[in-house]
């Protein structure tokens, strides 16, 4: 005991100590659902068998099951479109922000930081405020797009199998504009400012500043982004539920709801575990381009 | 030696909020001149030649390169070019790129611009580097980069911004005598920031010496050196400093009685008033060092420092005296000597306005 306190003590073993702590809670709470996730999805899982790990095995069954469901496409489609548009979106917008703040002008800081509200806001309470700013008779997005003559008559966003997915999207974007702006202005802080100094002593007006020494220099910053981005929307579920509930007709479902759905709508867990598993192999690649562009920081 | 200056500054003044950096600045260099701007921190050497740059702007007064009027221009299009003390090379480009930079936002063919980057490389030495990151380079490499970078666009004038201050001492004596001679073999117009005034003195035609946002005096290195101004340049020109010694004109009017332990009249060789309180400014390498009884001063030795070629005298006393004798010396420290100076390397300051008498 007194051996084990005086490692502690003179710093020998405390460090095992502080990654043991974290490692286990991982292992606790990550690895191992993750684990029984993917067992899970190579098994015959019904109301009976739940709770029992010693299931019927069936290999590929589940897979097959659901690449033919004839909702799996529209729905990988959806996910597409809304993870690409999301990040398009929440990425344009968060970057012109950024640009936007680094000018000097009077409370910039401040008003900056009033664009993180969006972002510390709960899933559920986004979707409820969108709810009302997209409501199809009473809504205020309606209203505006009337007013300055885009539309002629009131769009059902939520309803419109049309428009039901972008209802979730613009209300992504909007929750995820201000943590792009605060990671990439911070990127955009790290840059020397005698580089562009001396680029303007080169020559360069500010467009050829922006292209040949903030893009480039923004390289490693704008690959984390994105690849969080990814992650982040992957795992946007709060706003689904919130806003269409993946309706009407599967036409805003993604494949992250669309998991839970079978899961603990439709008890089919070992469908629901296989899109889950389909979803890990994504996120698994979104995560090791993203250690890679951190990896590869371009300092002087 | 063209009639027009090729960089002229009349009355430039720099505000910053309430902080007034530049004041009154008059300058005028002529086209091949190299022009040290030295001082020490703070004193708006940085921020004149930033001003010339475009990087900042000047409240006041007028300023011209080859003759156009630049106040208000951007730096783009000012037709400068700056090495700047962190060097600011662009990290995500070889050094080639880094070299053609500005030829290639010109919009300068390929090949041309290939050419003008290889015979610039061959003129600073870097062929062998082309296609290195400039984290792949030392110290010393990163500063030819800098100064190819400036060389390959041949600029009305180049500006240097301490570029030797992140070097090695060895390094830095080397690059002076480099950069020196680059100047003359491009015929540039340079100005060069500096703290250290070995390195204006060194490098420069033409020094100018700042303190608070004022040119204190300008001239060649040597007329510096001979004739200070003021106190302050007097005491900044020289190493070791120049020693500063209260005193008071005899009533001869041709010798000062210094405020000194064990001091005797010193000679001056020219007539000031009797009785006039004055400060006297001895450089330590010369004041010559002999027997007591002959010499003007008489003070005991505190502490003796050789470095082989310069020993280094010390005295007791206050204020304390630095004497530089070449060679060696078998002076002791505790043992008194005497001192004398020529008449004409004595300079005399007025104490209040710290003015060359």
């Amino acid at each position: 005991m007194n051996r084990l306190l005086s490692s502690l003590r003179d710093g020998k073993g405390f460090d095992i100590v502080l990654v043991t702590v974290p490692l286990l809670f991982l292992i606790a709470l990550s690895g191992l659902p993750l684990i029984y996730n993917v067992v899970m999805s190579f098994q015959e899982v019904d109301m009976f068998s739940l709770g029992t790990f010693a299931r019927p095995w069936v290999g590929f069954k589940n897979y097959i099951a659901v690449f033919s469901a004839p909702e799996t496409w529209p729905i990988m489609r959806n996910t597409a479109v809304f993870v690409v548009c999301s990040i398009a979106g929440q990425f344009l917008l968060g970057f012109g922000l950024a640009l936007f703040f680094t000018q000097k002008f009077p409370g910039a800081s401040y008003i900056r930081g009033l664009f993180l509200a969006s972002w510390v806001m709960p899933g559920l309470v986004v979707g409820a405020i969108w709810n009302w700013i997209l409501a199809g008779d009473f809504g205020v997005l309606n209203y505006v797009l009337k007013s300055i003559g885009i539309i002629s008559e009131n769009i059902f966003w939520r309803s419109d199998t049309n428009w039901s997915l972008w209802a979730v999207i613009i209300a992504n974007i909007w929750l995820g504009t201000a943590f792009n702006m605060i990671l990439l202005a911070v990127g955009l802080a790290g840059i020397p400012r005698d580089l562009y100094e001396a680029a303007e002593l080169d020559g360069a007006n500010g467009w050829q500043r922006f292209w040949t020494i903030t893009l480039p220099m923004m390289r490693a910053t704008i690959g984390a982004v994105i690849s969080l981005g990814l992650i982040f929307t992957l795992q946007q579920f709060d706003l689904f539920a919130a806003i269409t509930s993946g309706g009407p007709a599967n036409s805003s479902n993604v494949a992250q709801y669309w998991a839970w759905e079978q899961s603990f709508r439709q008890y089919d867990f070992a469908k629901g575990s296989t899109i889950s598993v389909v979803m890990i192999a994504v996120v698994m690649i979104a995560s090791v381009i993203y250690v890679r562009s951190t990896r590869h920081e371009v300092r002087g | 030696m063209s009639a027009q200056p090729q960089i002229e500054l009349v009355d430039i003044d720099k505000h910053y909020g309430s902080f007034h950096a530049l004041k009154n600045i008059n300058l005028s260099i002529p086209k091949g001149q190299f022009v040290a701007l030295v001082g020490p921190s703070g004193c708006g050497k940085s921020t004149l030649l930033r001003s010339l740059a475009g990087l900042e702007s000047i409240t006041g007064g007028t300023m011209k390169i080859a003759g156009e009027v630049m106040n208000g221009v951007p730096p783009r299009k000012r037709d400068v070019a700056m090495v700047f003390q962190s060097y600011a090379l662009y990290p995500h480009m070889t050094v080639e790129q880094n070299l053609t930079y500005s030829l290639r936002l010109k919009r300068v063919p390929k090949a041309e611009a290939k050419k003008a980057a290889d015979e610039v490389a061959k003129t600073i030495g870097l062929q062998q580097l082309m296609h290195r990151y400039p984290r792949e380079l030392s110290g010393g490499q990163r500063q030819r980069v800098a100064m190819g970078r400036a060389i390959i666009r041949h600029p009305k004038a180049f500006l240097f911004d301490e570029p030797l201050s992140n070097l090695d001492a060895a390094l830095r004596v080397h690059m002076r005598k480099e950069i020196r001679a680059l100047h003359d073999r491009l015929g540039a117009t340079s100005v060069y920031v500096t703290h250290d005034q070995i390195e204006a003195m060194t490098m420069a035609d033409h020094v100018v010496v700042m303190r608070d946002g004022v040119i204190e005096q300008q001239g060649s290195p040597l007329e510096l050196y001979d004739r200070p101004a003021t106190r302050f340049v007097g005491g900044f020109i020289g190493s070791p400093a120049m020693n500063f010694i209260s005193g008071t004109v005899a009533a001869d009017g041709q010798s000062i009685a210094l405020e000194l332990d064990g001091s005797g009249a010193l000679p001056i060789g020219r007539g000031l008033e009797p009785g006039r309180k004055v400060t006297v400014g001895l450089r330590p390498e010369h004041v010559e060092v002999g027997p007591a009884a002959a010499a003007q001063i008489t003070l005991p030795v505190a502490v003796v420092e050789s470095t082989g070629s310069l020993t280094y005298l010390t005295t007791g006393g206050d204020p304390e005296l630095t004497v530089v004798i070449t060679g060696r010396s078998d002076i002791r420290a505790g043992q008194t000597v005497g001192l004398s100076i020529a008449p004409g390397r004595v300079h005399i300051f007025d104490p209040e306005t710290d003015r060359a008498l």
